[in-house]
């Protein structure tokens, strides 16, 4: 591991951010709209969760993302995050964004690579990169997370 | 007709239109756009890393084993589900040195 970044754990409730903005009458709808945990929108948050578990789901693929600094090395880096992201590695695609540095990872294991060849990762990249040069980040995410869902297809039933 | 109410009709009413018309196309969009990022900016948000749903059924490698800690707290979506960087999240046996697990994918720029 190269980085000596830290991942913060978002382990709260998001509340502590909206809570401060809007008073104590805090209705449900008011802290969905105004909440603001890390860098990405309560509401765009629920998207990005509903795109991991919609892919996960569907594919039986353990998809996650990972979006912060990968440091000079990025493909390392990723590859190393990749080595400890879910609970069986071969089996798991990571998706790694690096807004600052604009650069996209998507590294798949030996399993999943299987289902979800280099080369449907290039067209997911072609299509994450072109949303977010125009600055759409969650867009990005999301459609990226469809795509790749879409090109590894359902799991077969043989074993 | 006296000159006033040719200003009214003419200038004032066509201008209480176009406000009107102004209002209601900028007025819904306001603070839609919460998550701010423009290319070229500056990314300095600690890195977040986030996982499905541990009860995404049909996962492959998922499973009952994963409803211990913080993972199996309910209806705190994706945020519930980051991890910090070194930690083990699922107890995974300890390889005692960095395993290659990386097989493909694919890279870009923007």
């Amino acid at each position: 591991m190269t980085t000596g970044s830290s991942v913060m754990t978002q382990h709260g409730t998001g509340e502590e951010s909206a809570g401060s903005g809007s008073g104590t009458q805090d209705s449900i709808e008011s802290v969905f709209d105004e909440a603001q945990y890390g860098p990405i929108a309560f509401r765009d948050l629920a998207r990005i969760d509903e795109g991991l578990t919609m892919a996960s789901r569907e594919t039986g693929l353990w998809f996650t993302l990972y979006l912060g600094d990968l440091g000079s090395d990025t493909r390392g880096t990723a590859e190393s995050l990749h080595a400890r992201s879910g609970p069986d590695p071969s089996h798991s695609v990571l998706v790694a964004l690096s807004p600052g540095q604009r650069v996209l990872e998507i590294v798949t294991g030996t399993a999943a690579a299987r289902r979800l060849p280099d080369r449907a990762c290039a067209l997911a990249v072609l299509s994450m990169t072109g949303r977010l040069s125009s600055g759409d980040l969650v867009g990005a995410i999301v459609n990226g997370l469809r795509q790749l869902s879409d090109s590894a297809g359902h799991p077969s039933r043989r074993h | 007709m006296p000159w006033t109410e040719v200003v009214l009709i003419y200038g004032v009413i066509p201008l209480a239109v176009f406000l009107l018309l102004a209002l209601l196309t900028v007025l819904p969009g306001r603070g839609r756009d919460k998550t701010h990022y423009r290319p070229g900016r500056p990314w300095d948000h600690e890195p977040v890393w986030y996982e499905p749903h541990p009860d995404a059924s049909g996962v492959h490698a998922g499973g009952p084993s994963l409803g211990n800690g913080d993972h199996g707290r309910p209806g705190l979506g994706a945020t519930a589900a980051a991890l910090t960087i070194g930690e083990q999240p699922h107890g995974a046996a300890d390889t005692g040195g960095p395993r290659r697990t990386a097989a493909g994918g694919a890279r870009g720029t923007w």
